[in-house]
């Protein structure tokens, strides 16, 4: 009763001409610098704070949350139409996405990246709404050797990962784990592999690698093709460019995976929406009937990462709003812009400011509807991308992505960087090595490298801390997926020496 | 006659001061001005910055318009080559804090440093204070030191980099006591206070604008503040010394500084305007509701602080084991 009268109210705050202004420039802003490489919400909120001083903090809260959540949005259309991860949640998402739309099926991926981040958007909301509190209290019981042991897991999903030859993903991951060891140690503050670089003390930005590697890397793969590229076919008319119903009935999983991965990874201080990305399209792909058909344009692969990221949102403002813990760049930003307008976030902050908490619940609801309505529509705007030749696609890919990266680092010596790991990239193409288990390691070496080392300096050294309930089952599923291939290549080899011998 | 020729010289030299005086007061920014800061958008000086400048065109003090400019990377390295750069440009300032002294103790690859900036003033100190969870045994800061002394290494504390004031007063408040215990890293403030509350850890080093509210809450109990005198948000919480520990805190300052050769007239331009900006009533709501500590000083006395900050972190350092490269 409480909650409904709480969200009855929130609709109240959220419906005001006012507030309801700022959730529609929240969101088509945040649609619009998540379609822009390199730019992230974080860095486009932290620009925009001063401006919010004057306004009502209701509603500023409710603009920012909305560029928070519209950037998740936007996020997906360059990696499906050019190989160039919009943010660094979509990463996954250019696996199938950009394949999709290699055979023509741009609309359906794009149409299906929007459909499956309001439905996991919307869970997140419901679900902040219903379970904020137990959830964030049970969320501290996760620590180092927790993360440490998700962290394995998400590693371990580079079985999935990897295309032909295992032995070939895994080396590509430890080159992503290479990498990410890059930079100022926090726990010593040595240098790793700087080279005596002054940019390198801080590591390389993984949207860097992940931008060379996917983008530069196809744009000189495309380059060296004799005859010109073909255009990529794209088809008349609107049903055309939505999904299927059958593209539906297959994303079925995917929606449920997307929104439960999401929301719960999202409520983790130390894991963040690239993780969770990563994790849900691993579990699709490892539950699917045909995961031969992931890498090559399967749609639950676009489905599950894009809704996982936007789960995680409303999973993410959990510890936020009920602790007052931020757990990403973002919601860091979003708690000095709180305390910015006088408010006190923490443990009582729901209590103290019904207003603000069930206003922006609200307008999430009603964000995320909008996002909807207006994403639809875009994608075939967006789609029309591809009638461009190959030759202008080639230089328009290379621009969005210098563009991106310089917007980030502002330094040449990143560009440098980006030309490097795209060189990288189509080296690994030719040798057949794949690229998404090398940014998988780089996105979590780092994190699972400073679990395992504050586990161990918690225990003082004591191996068993890996081995408490949580991690335990965490570890078990870890080996499962490593062990589970060996039995089937280990099955197949059965089989054909039983055929051989009949 | 000579009476005569002494009035002269008398307005002469009058004049002359008069006109530098006016000169000195006269030169003002023409054009946008650049302030420098070592985060991305969204991180700590990138946040004040931003409400700086914000503050300064409320408050009318400046006719120019003012712009963030970030240069992430290196703890500070990056946006100190990139001041030096702008050599002798007036339009161009820089916003510091403690970890630009800190980091290139530790990285040789940092090869101009905030000692080859000029400063300008020193703006506030960031205080801190220890908290423990409101179920913890430790009522006071001795209790939880005595029972690191019974227990060397048993009990933990969260913090940022072993280089971060976290770990300092640690190694400090451990040189002085005899006592031992652990410390664990994390890179975010949310991690370290997640794994306060979640019972993981058993001590921290917390912002007092963070601890108020998880005080409030029941959550966490403030045991000392690391400060010279307690802060109006904490009456009840002994500093460092009352709490009957002869350690002094090394401050964490937040300061800015100019490119090395930035004319003198430029340069006490900027000092006045933030010998100004402290004493506006945003500036002042600003130290309030992040729970600051008022510490303006001038650039002389900031280049001195700055001095000593760097001593004090060499010799914490160097007891630590902590590797010091210059």
């Amino acid at each position: 009763m409480e909650l409904m009268a709480g969200l009855l109210h929130g609709f109240q705050v959220a419906l005001t001409p006012a507030a309801l202004m700022m959730c529609v420039v929240g969101v088509v802003l945040g649609t619009i610098i998540g379609v822009m490489p390199g730019l992230g919400p974080s860095a486009t909120i932290a620009m925009l704070l001063p401006l919010t001083f004057k306004l009502e903090p209701t509603g500023a809260m409710i603009m920012l949350a909305g560029i928070y959540y519209g950037a998740k949005y936007g996020g997906s259309t360059t990696s499906i139409l050019l190989n160039v991860p919009g943010e660094s949640s979509s990463v996954v998402t250019c696996i199938d996405g950009y394949q999709m739309a290699r055979k023509g099926r741009a609309g359906p991926a794009l149409g299906m990246a929007a459909i499956a981040s309001f439905i996991a958007g919307t869970f997140g909301v419901v679900a902040l709404m219903l379970v904020a509190p137990p959830l964030a209290r049970l969320s501290l019981a996760f620590s180092a050797p927790e993360y440490f042991a998700l962290m394995v897991l998400g590693l371990a999903m580079v079985v999935l990962l990897a295309g032909e030859s295992l032995t070939k993903a895994l080396l590509a991951m430890f080159v992503g784990l290479w990498i990410a060891t890059m930079g100022t140690d926090l726990f010593s503050a040595t240098s790793r592999f700087t080279f005596d670089r002054v940019e390198l003390l801080g590591g390389i930005d993984f949207i860097i690698v992940a931008i060379g590697v996917f983008a530069i890397g196809e744009v000189i793969g495309n380059m060296e093709a004799e005859k010109p590229a073909e255009m990529l076919p794209v088809p008349k008319g609107w049903r055309n460019l939505m999904p299927t119903w059958d593209d539906m009935k297959r994303c079925r999983f995917a929606f449920a995976n997307g929104s439960v991965v999401g929301f719960l990874i999202g409520i983790l201080p130390g894991a963040g929406s690239t993780i969770a990305s990563f994790m849900s399209y691993g579990i699709e792909k490892g539950f699917s009937k045909h995961p031969e058909e992931f890498g090559h344009g399967a749609i639950e692969g676009v489905a599950a990462p894009e809704g996982a990221n936007n789960a995680e949102t409303g999973g993410a403002l959990v510890p936020l709003l009920t602790l007052g813990i931020p757990g990403s760049g973002t919601t860091a930003i979003l708690l000095a812009a709180l305390i910015l307008w006088g408010f006190k976030p923490g443990p009582l902050f729901i209590q103290a400011s019904p207003q603000l908490f069930w206003g922006l619940v609200a307008s999430m609801y009603i964000g995320n509807v909008l996002l909807l309505i207006l994403n639809l529509p875009l994608v075939a705007v967006f789609a029309q991308l591809l009638r461009i030749p190959g030759y202008m696609m080639s230089s328009l890919i290379l621009g969005v992505s210098i563009v991106g990266v310089y917007s980030v680092s502002s330094s040449m010596f990143h560009l440098w960087l980006l030309a490097a790991f795209g060189l990288l990239g189509y080296l690994m193409r030719k040798l057949d090595y794949p690229s998404a288990p090398l940014v998988l390691g780089l996105v979590l070496g780092d994190s699972m490298e400073k679990a395992l080392r504050q586990s161990l300096m918690m225990s003082q050294g004591d191996i068993s801390i890996l081995f408490r309930p949580i991690p335990s089952v965490l570890l078990a599923f870890a080996a499962l997926l490593l062990v589970v291939p060996l039995f089937k290549k280990f099955n197949a080899v059965r089989v054909q020496v039983i055929d051989k011998e009949a | 006659m000579k009476l005569q020729a002494t009035a002269v010289r008398a307005a002469l030299g009058a004049a002359i001061l008069a006109a530098a005086s006016f000169a000195h007061a006269d030169w003002a920014p023409t054009k946008t001005v650049d302030v420098i800061v070592h985060t991305g958008p969204g991180g700590g000086s990138d946040l004040l910055a931003r409400a700086m400048v914000q503050m300064i065109e409320k408050e009318k003090l400046a006719p120019v318009r003012m712009q963030v400019v970030n240069k992430p990377g290196g703890n500070g390295a990056v946006a100190a080559a990139a001041i030096a750069e702008k050599k002798d440009d007036p339009h161009t300032i820089g916003l510091i804090t403690s970890v630009w002294i800190a980091g290139p103790l530790t990285s040789s690859e940092a090869k101009i440093t905030v000692h080859d900036l000029k400063p300008i003033a020193q703006l506030m100190l960031e205080p801190a204070v220890f908290a423990v969870r409101s179920d913890s045994p430790f009522k006071t800061l001795k209790e939880f030191i005595d029972a690191a002394k019974a227990n060397p290494g048993q009990l933990k504390q969260s913090g940022g980099s072993v280089t971060s004031r976290d770990n300092i007063i640690r190694q400090s408040l451990q040189h002085a006591t005899g006592a031992k215990w652990n410390f664990v890293s994390f890179q975010g403030g949310g991690e370290r206070l997640a794994a306060l509350l979640g019972g993981h850890v058993d001590i921290m080093v917390i912002e007092p604008q963070e601890a108020g509210e998880q005080v409030r809450a029941g959550k966490i109990r403030v045991l000392a503040q690391l400060t010279d005198k307690r802060l109006p948000g904490y009456p009840d919480a002994p500093t460092l010394k009352e709490a009957g520990f002869d350690v002094h805190p090394t401050p964490q300052i937040r300061a800015v500084v100019a490119p090395p050769q930035q004319p003198n007239e430029a340069s006490a331009y900027w000092e006045k305007l933030f010998a100004r900006l402290k004493d506006t009533p945003s500036w002042k709501k600003y130290i309030a509701d992040n729970q600051l500590e008022e510490g303006y000083a001038t650039g002389p006395e900031l280049r001195k602080h700055m001095a000593q900050i760097e001593k004090e972190l060499r010799e914490v350092y160097t007891q630590a084991g902590i590797k010091v490269v210059r």
